[in-house]
C-alpha cells in the first residue's frame, strides 16, 4: 500500500523548471492558452505546464479549492471567476501582486471594486464580461421604433408590438430572451432587472435582498413570462447563455440579454441575423440607475507557489498590452486593460469595443463574500420559484432573506 | 505457550486466510472506513476554507434541521424513494415474469432489457433531457404531431412535472436491474412445484400468490434494499436533468450536500451526508431484519 501512495504522490510533483498554470474552458480556449504559453517560453525561457480544467465554472472552482485548501504548491498561477474572489481572498490563498505588476492601464473601477482588497492588489482582470442588450436593428426599423429601449417598461412595449406582428408569420417568435434557469446566470440577470437600488444591498456587513426594487423587478421578470408572454415558457427551466444565444441567433427574438461573447457568434457567416443586430446597454429600471453585472476572469498568484519569480513573469506576460490584444483579436474576449479599447487598429476591425468600454464603466460586481456561492444558491432557488409561479415575489424574497440571515449568522460568528 | 496459542486460535491455515484478507481489509479501511469517519468528524466542525477549523458540537445538526432548504430536500428524497422504488420493483417483477416464460428470442430479449441499466446515469439523464426539452424535445414533437395539445408543454417547469419526469427517467434506467435480479430468483424456484400445482389445477393467480411470491420474497427484499439505498442517494440524474429546480423543488439530500461541499463548506456538507448515511443504514437494517424473519417463515 505505501508503494501505491508513493506512486500517486510522485505523479503530482512538478518539474523543477516549470510554472503550473491552471486554466479551463472550451477546447478552442485551452488550445489558445497553449499557443500563448509557447510564445512565453520563446520569450522568457520558462516552461509552463498547463493544468487543464473543465469548461464548467463550478468544477473549475472546485478543483482550485481542493488544491489550495491542501496548500499545494501547484498550480502557481490560475484564472478565477470574479465571483470567487471573495472566497479566495478571505481564505488567504492569494499572494499580493503589488509592485510586481502595473495596474494603471486596467479599468480602475474594476480594480477598485474587485481586485484591490484591504489595500493590496490581489489579482488582475484578464478579461471582463458584463450583461448587455442585443437587439434586432432591422426589426426596430421595420416597425418604426425609435431605437433600443432605455428602460425596462420601454423594452416591454417595443417587444409587445413587434412580437404581435411577427407571430403572424413565425409562431415561435418572442420579444425578449434572457437567462432564467436556476443557476448563477439567473442571479446576474436579476441584478440587472433590479438596477442600482436593488440586487444585493450591503448595509454594514448585512446583506439585504428583501427590498422594494427587488420585489418590483422579480414580479416584472415573472410577468414577462406569465402575463405579457414576451419571454418563452421555458425561460426558467432551460434558458442559460447558450440556449438564449441560439434562440436569438435563429432569428426568433427581438431582444436578447447576454454576455459580450455572443456578438462574434451572432456575426459569424452561418448566423441568420448577421448584420441585422445592434448592441446597447441594458435598460434601466423605472426607479434607479441601470446595472450591468460584472463577470470575467482574473489572474492570481498562489500564496503557496514555489516559483514566485517565474510565476510573476507569466502574469506580466498575460496582462501585457500585446497578449491582451491577442486575446481580443483571436478570442473576441474583452481585455481587462482599458487602453486597448482606444487602439485604432482594434476599433477599425471591431467597432463594437467603443460601446463596450462604456458598459464596463457601470458594471456591478456580485458581493465579494467568501460564502457568496451559498448566498447565490439561496437567491437562485427563490427567484426561480417565483418564475415557476410557485410563490409571490414578496414571499420568495422574505423567505430568501430569512435564509440569508441564518447563513450569515452561521458564518460570521467568531 | 506460544505454540499452544497458535494451535488453539491461529492455526497455519488461519494465518494464510488472514494474509489473503489483509489487502481487502486494508482497502476497505483506507477507502471506506476512514472517509466515513472523516465525514462524521467533520460534521461536528465549522470547516470552511476561510476560517480556522472550529468545533461546534451539534450545531451543524441543529442548523440543518432548521434549514428550510434541507427540509425540502428531505421531503423530496423521501417522496422520490416512496414513488420510484415500488414502481420499479413492480415493473421489474412483471418484466421478470415475462422473460421467465419460454418465448421466442428470449435470450435476445433478456439482453435488450439490460441496455438502459448499462447506460451511465449521466448519459441517460441527457437522453431524457432531449425527450423533455421544450423547443425540440421528442415528447413535445409527439404531442404536436398528434395535435394533442395547443402548444408545447414545459415538462420540467412545474414541481409535479419535474418530479414525475425524474421518476420516469429513473424507472426506465433501473427497472431492468430489478428485473434481472428477480429473474434469477424466479429461475431458482423448482419447476416441480408448478407441475404439482398444475396437477392440483391451481389457477395462474393462485400459483403466483402461493408459490412464486413467497419463494421470491428473499430476492425481493434484496432488490428493495439495493433500490432503496440507491434512490435515497439519487444525484446524477437530477444533476443533469433539472439541476435541482424549478425553484429547488427537486433538490435531493445528496445534491444539497454536494452544493455545500462544492462551495467549500465541508462541515455542513458532511452533516447532510451523515444524515443520509444514518437514513440508509437504518433502512437497510430494517429491510435485512425483515428478510431474516421472512426466511424463517419460508417452507
Amino acid at each position: 500500500m505505501p508503494a501505491v501512495i508513493w506512486l500517486v504522490c510522485a505523479c503530482g510533483q512538478a518539474n523543477d523548471e516549470s510554472v503550473v498554470f491552471a486554466v479551463g474552458g472550451a477546447p478552442s480556449e485551452v488550445a489558445f492558452w497553449e499557443e500563448l504559453l509557447v510564445d512565453f517560453k520563446r520569450q522568457s525561457g520558462i516552461r509552463v505546464d498547463l493544468l487543464r480544467q473543465p469548461a464548467d465554472t463550478d468544477q473549475r472552482r472546485q478543483g482550485l479549492v481542493i488544491a489550495l485548501n491542501a496548500r499545494q504548491s501547484d498550480p502557481d498561477v490560475f484564472l478565477m471567476d470574479v465571483a470567487w474572489l471573495g472566497l479566495f481572498v478571505a481564505s488567504d490563498w492569494l499572494a499580493p501582486l503589488e509592485d510586481d505588476v502595473e495596474a494603471a492601464p486596467f479599468f480602475q473601477r474594476v480594480i477598485k471594486l474587485v481586485d484591490r482588497r484591504q489595500e493590496h492588489l490581489m489579482a488582475l482582470p484578464v478579461y471582463l464580461d458584463a450583461g448587455i442588450l442585443y437587439y434586432r436593428r432591422d426589426l426596430l426599423e421595420r416597425f418604426q421604433l425609435p431605437g433600443p429601449p432605455g428602460t425596462w417598461p420601454e423594452l416591454l412595449s417595443q417587444a409587445l408590438t413587434v412580437q404581435r406582428a411577427m407571430r403572424k408569420t413565425n409562431p415561435r417568435f418572442y420579444g425578449f430572451v434572457w437567462q432564467g434557469a436556476q443557476y448563477e446566470g439567473l442571479v446576474c440577470n436579476f441584478m440587472e432587472f433590479s438596477g442600482s437600488r436593488g440586487g444585493f444591498l450591503q448595509q454594514g456587513g448585512e446583506l439585504r435582498l428583501d427590498v422594494a426594487a427587488n420585489r418590483t423587478a422579480l414580479t416584472f421578470m415573472r410577468d414577462l413570462i406569465r402575463q405579457y408572454r414576451i419571454s418563452p415558457p421555458n425561460t426558467y427551466t432551460e434558458m442559460k447563455e447558450e440556449q438564449v444565444r441560439l434562440y436569438f441567433q435563429a432569428g426568433n427574438a427581438l431582444f436578447e440579454r447576454n454576455w459580450p461573447y455572443a456578438w462574434a457568434l451572432h456575426q459569424s457567416p452561418a448566423s441568420k441575423i448577421k448584420n441585422k443586430i445592434g448592441m446597447a446597454p441594458l435598460p434601466a429600471p423605472p426607479d434607479g440607475e441601470r446595472v450591468a453585472t460584472l463577470g470575467g476572469w482574473h489572474i492570481g498568484l498562489s500564496r503557496f507557489s514555489d516559483r514566485r519569480h517565474q510565476a510573476l513573469k507569466l502574469i506580466r506576460f498575460i496582462t501585457s498590452y500585446d497578449t491582451q490584444k491577442k486575446i481580443m483579436s483571436r478570442m473576441g474576449w474583452n481585455p481587462g486593460r482599458e487602453d486597448l479599447y482606444d487602439d485604432p487598429d482594434v476599433l477599425r476591425r471591431a467597432p463594437q469595443y467603443r460601446e463596450l468600454k462604456d458598459v464596463f464603466q457601470y458594471a456591478q460586481p456580485r458581493p465579494l463574500l467568501p460564502y457568496y456561492t451559498q448566498i447565490s444558491a439561496i437567491a437562485q432557488r427563490h427567484i426561480n420559484s417565483v418564475l415557476a409561479d410557485r410563490k409571490s415575489a414578496e414571499q420568495a424574497l422574505s423567505e430568501a432573506q430569512g435564509e440569508i440571515d441564518a447563513l450569515q449568522q452561521r458564518y460570521d460568528v467568531e | 505457550m506460544r505454540i499452544s496459542f497458535n494451535n488453539r486460535f491461529f492455526s497455519r491455515e488461519t494465518w494464510t486466510a488472514v494474509g489473503f484478507l489483509l489487502p481487502l481489509v486494508g482497502f476497505v479501511v483506507i477507502f471506506i472506513l476512514l472517509p466515513v469517519l472523516g465525514t462524521l468528524t467533520d460534521s461536528f466542525f465549522l470547516d470552511v476554507t476561510y476560517r480556522p477549523k472550529r468545533f461546534l458540537g451539534a450545531d451543524n445538526f441543529i442548523w440543518l434541521f432548521n434549514d428550510p432548504g434541507f427540509g425540502r430536500a428531505l421531503r423530496f428524497t423521501a417522496l422520490f424513494v416512496l414513488v420510484s422504488v415500488p414502481l420499479e420493483v413492480i415493473l421489474g417483477l412483471i418484466m421478470a415474469l415475462v422473460l421467465n416464460e419460454r418465448l421466442p428470442l428470449r435470450g435476445l430479449m433478456r439482453a435488450a432489457v439490460l441496455v438502459p441499466w448499462a447506460i451511465p446515469a449521466v448519459v441517460s439523464g441527457r437522453i431524457f433531457e432531449l425527450i423533455y426539452n421544450y423547443s425540440y424535445g421528442a415528447a413535445n414533437y409527439v404531442l404536436r404531431t398528434l395535435h394533442l395539445t395547443q402548444g408545447p408543454v414545459n415538462w420540467l417547469g412545474s414541481e409535479i412535472g419535474a418530479f414525475l419526469a425524474l421518476v420516469a427517467a429513473d424507472s426506465w434506467k433501473t427497472t431492468p436491474f430489478a428485473a434481472i435480479i428477480l429473474l434469477a430468483g424466479l429461475s431458482a424456484i423448482p419447476a416441480d412445484l408448478y407441475r404439482q400445482a398444475q396437477v392440483d389445477r391451481a389457477t395462474f393467480i393462485q400459483r403466483f400468490f402461493k408459490i412464486t411470491l413467497p419463494l421470491l420474497k428473499a430476492v425481493l427484499i434484496v432488490v428493495l434494499l439495493f433500490r432503496t439505498i440507491e434512490a435515497l442517494r439519487v444525484f446524477d440524474l437530477i444533476f443533469v436533468l433539472t439541476g435541482g429546480g424549478p425553484g429547488g423543488a427537486t433538490t435531493s439530500v445528496s445534491l444539497f450536500g454536494y452544493n455545500y461541499f462544492s462551495a467549500g463548506d465541508f462541515g455542513y456538507g458532511s452533516t447532510a451526508s451523515v444524515i443520509l448515511f444514518i437514513m440508509a443504514f437504518g433502512l437497510s437494517l430494517g429491510l435485512v431484519k425483515l428478510g431474516r424473519v421472512e426466511q424463517g417463515v419460508m417452507p
